[in-house]
């Protein structure tokens, strides 16, 4: 009576997991890959299982629409390699660049069109990558702010609408296939491979590794880490401007709604590859899996009659699943 | 013999393949202290884990009051009456002693700030004799010795019976040790039992009535102070007599001053610190934690900002405050903290190995990896690390050959260098510390400077030829090798004396 609360249990206990329940949710790294061998088998017998997966229209249309993702993501893994997790303003640069491009074109022809609109990207991006890097600002942060920025800029300068190419403008072999294959496409694998030797065999490719796995071990053997930032945020915006500029030939026209939602899809596909969210491991042929396993299943979403709400519930759902097994697997 | 609390059964550990801790058996009994000794990595604190359920033995058993228990987390622990003061304090600063007292506790429903629980928090501190201070005073306007009897406080508030400290008394003054081992004979009266993990020995014969010896994950002895002698605990630590420890000493050779630093000072750690450095020799800055022995090896290294003062190196000024500066110098830094500061665990051990040499190996930015490939191999085997392991990942590895993978970036430059090291032999076991004393001695017949740290006076004394005590600050006295004598380090690290003011 004295004491109502008294009858609180007095002791909460955390209850721990079973140890074979445990097994199986805390997934250790070396279980991974195997984990994405049953998945990507799954994946495959769902996909030709598919009617009409095989056809060489929606064959086609995958790898066209892979590609502009892909750039971006290539880039994206730059950045999340070097340990700042993600950029969301790829996706305006995007956009921006694509119309940077039109006008560009308009103005002074194709090749003006190129070097203004990867000039810009690449620029743009750069000076995100140097204030995370010198200032050591949080890259989210830095990234929302840009974002912001050029919504600003491009809203300022009055092209908020879509801009068009003029007629009769001819972009020669950028537009069209090569030996069947989509030009869209064979950039992005071009993308795929520059990128995977920028990593793998130089300087600045070892240097983007050592900064992401950890950046005060780099301050300690005297590199230059704000260089090694400015870097990898620079050729991402170089790529994901090439992705507003095979947008923009694709139609002919550049707005910026071109570029919504890449930033998070190409962050996803980097994810499902199997870069680390917390840098330092990673690479580019990861990616390039990543980009196409999530394109695959939109693929075969779209083909067996589920609507667009599905395809961001399903692919919201794995890159969840990702990220979870991927840090319960590398805790230390 | 009074009745047994904790009674541990052949415990084994081991992570990744590498046992932490192999068959301890283990027993405390009511009302007792006992000493937890042994080398870094000797397993005391992987032991320590599982007597709190931060982590579940591979095999073996642990009872508590006679029965076989499961200790499946902290909240477990704290249950059985087991209590832990880690050695980095766990308070919130800014919240009240009380908040601290029932801050994580498994007794407090939901709200703890109720008079019953008041009292009780009252009731400990009173057993400490600092039943006086105001339970609403925030923490962090304590000392950290302070801080470190409510720890205690709060263990005795959750009616802990054993008291696990790790190292408690690391980074306290003379005078709030004292208290703190007061305290803890208090405590014990009152019929609690402790386990006291300690690197000063003199607080072990002081306070303890028996020591367990550690030594690489295994329990070597346990026995009452009374019946060992101080050596004979170091050398039960060691394995080994305290002599074979560390290599011999080249004859003297005459040799410039690699290193000439006057007036270094660093805002609010080092006053007008001063030091020559010979090449070919090993300089070693004693001093406690908070001396500034570290942060000299720091501000040399370029990395702490603020840093002034002249260095003058190899007859060149170097400028204090960036890292590239200093490296193009060829001032090296060693970091004591590999996990954060040294080593990329996720990459492979050959690309840590030419982390600093990549220019060198690279045309207009691109890698010439055969021979990067060559360059680490011959790298491996100048320090010692298995060829065989240069494709392993760098985390894998024991911390001895992470130690001599941060060496092995430093060998191999076109001139000697001066490296800076703090603590080198940090959480590096018994054998391999023999390499890197070795390995050291090598670098200074190559007529590198050396200049580190230790918080471990038997290091000091063991491999330093010149010797520099700190103390607050500032500089104490200059000792060479014929000179250098533990006592009076000890003096000059621990006590204000006259000779602070006498700089060498």
């Amino acid at each position: 009576m004295t004491e109502p609360l008294a009858r609180w249990p007095s002791r909460i206990h955390v209850r721990a997991m079973p140890e074979n329940w445990r097994r199986l949710v805390g997934a250790p790294r070396n279980r991974l890959p195997a984990i994405r061998a049953v998945f990507i088998l799954l994946l495959g017998i769902l996909a030709l299982t598919t009617p009409g997966f095989l056809s060489k229209p929606s064959i086609l249309s995958l790898l066209t629409t892979v590609s502009f993702i892909g750039c971006v993501a290539v880039g994206m893994t730059l950045i999340t390699i070097s340990g700042n997790i993600m950029s969301f303003c790829l996706g305006a640069i995007v956009g921006a660049s694509a119309m940077i491009f039109i006008a560009a074109v308009n103005w002074g022809g194709v090749a003006f069109g190129f070097v203004a609109a990867l000039v810009s990207g690449a620029v743009l991006d750069a000076a995100q990558g140097f204030a995370i890097g010198w200032a050591r600002a949080n890259p989210i942060m830095i990234s929302i702010a840009m974002l912001a920025l050029i919504y600003g800029v491009v809203e300022a300068v009055g092209a908020d609408g879509t801009v068009y190419a003029q007629a009769g403008v001819s972009y020669g072999m950028f537009k069209g296939d090569v030996a069947g294959i989509p030009i869209e496409f064979v950039t992005f694998l071009c993308v795929t491979a520059i990128g995977q030797l920028i990593l793998s065999f130089t300087v600045f490719g070892r240097n983007v590794y050592m900064v992401g796995g950890s950046i005060r071990a780099v301050d300690a053997i005297g590199v230059r880490t704000w260089r090694t930032v400015s870097g990898a945020y620079l050729w991402a915006g170089l790529f994901s401007a090439l992705a507003g500029i095979m947008l923009s030939i694709r139609y002919g026209s550049a707005s910026m709604d071109y570029g919504v939602g890449y930033d998070y899809e190409a962050v996803a596909a980097v994810l499902v590859g199997g870069t680390l969210i917390k840098g330092g491991e990673g690479s580019i042929l990861r990616t390039l899996g990543g980009v196409m396993i999530i394109a695959i299943i939109q693929v075969v979403l779209l083909l067996r009659g589920l609507r667009q709400e599905w395809q961001y519930l399903i692919s919201g759902l794995i890159v969840l699943a990702v990220i979870i097994l991927h840090t319960r697997g590398t805790r230390d | 013999m009074a009745q047994e609390i904790i009674s541990v059964d052949r415990l084994c550990k081991s992570y990744a393949g590498v046992d932490a801790l192999r068959d301890v058996s283990f027993s405390l009994a009511a009302g007792e202290i006992r000493a937890i000794c042994g080398e870094n990595g000797a397993g005391k604190s992987t032991f320590v884990k599982l007597l709190m359920g931060i982590t579940q033995p591979d095999s073996g058993s642990i009872s508590i009051d006679g029965r076989v228990r499961t200790i499946v987390g902290p909240q477990r622990a704290q249950g059985l009456g087991l209590g832990f003061v880690a050695q980095e304090l766990s308070l919130a600063p800014r919240l009240s002693i009380l908040d601290n007292i029932w801050l994580g506790s498994a007794d407090v429903p939901l709200i703890h700030r109720r008079p019953r629980f008041r009292a009780r928090a009252q009731e400990a501190m009173e057993l400490l004799g600092i039943g006086d201070w105001d339970l609403d005073r925030p923490v962090a306007t304590l000392t950290i010795g302070q801080q470190q009897l409510v720890e205690i406080a709060r263990l005795l508030a959750r009616q802990a019976r054993v008291l696990i400290l790790d190292e408690p008394t690391a980074t306290l003054t003379d005078a709030e040790i004292e208290r703190i081992l007061g305290v803890l004979k208090l405590v014990k009266a009152r019929g609690h039992s402790i386990i006291y993990i300690s690197h000063r020995l003199g607080e072990v014969f002081e306070l303890c009535d028996s020591v367990s010896v550690f030594r690489n994950g295994e329990h070597v002895a346990t026995k009452p102070v009374g019946e060992i002698t101080r050596d004979g605990l170091i050398e039960l630590m060691l394995g080994r007599s305290f002599g074979e420890m560390y290599p011999s000493v080249p004859a003297h050779r005459q040799a410039g001053n690699a290193v000439v630093v006057e007036g270094l000072n660093v805002p609010d750690a080092v006053y007008d610190f001063s030091l020559t450095a010979p090449s070919g020799k090993i300089l070693c800055i004693a001093g406690q934690i908070g001396s500034g022995a570290s942060m000299v090896i720091r501000a040399l290294a370029g990395l702490v900002y603020g840093a002034t003062g002249r260095v003058i190196v190899n007859g060149r000024p170097m400028r204090l405050g960036a890292v590239p500066h200093c490296v193009s110098r060829n001032v090296l830094f060693l970091s004591e903290d590999r996990a954060a500061e040294g080593i990329f665990h996720r990459m492979k051990v050959l690309d840590n190995l030419v982390a600093t040499s990549l220019g060198a190996h690279a045309l207009l930015g691109v890698l010439n990896w055969p021979s990067l490939g060559r360059f680490a191999a011959r790298l491996a085997d100048r320090v010692g690390i298995d060829r065989q392991r240069l494709r392993a990942y760098a985390g894998n590895l024991s911390g001895g050959n992470q130690q001599k993978l941060l060496f092995g970036r430093a060998v191999e430059r076109s001139e000697p260098g001066i490296m800076l090291m703090n603590d080198p032999t940090r959480g590096i076991d018994v054998g391999a510390r023999a390499d890197i004393y070795l390995l050291m001695r090598k670098l200074c017949a190559l007529g590198y400077s050396l200049i580190m740290t230790s918080s471990d006076l038997e290091e000091v004394v063991g491999i330093a030829d010149i010797v520099v005590t700190m103390y607050r600050g500032r500089a104490v006295a200059r000792y060479e090798r014929e000179g250098i004598d533990m006592a009076s380090i000890m003096v000059d690290i621990t006590h204000p004396t006259p000779r602070s003011k006498a700089v060498a």
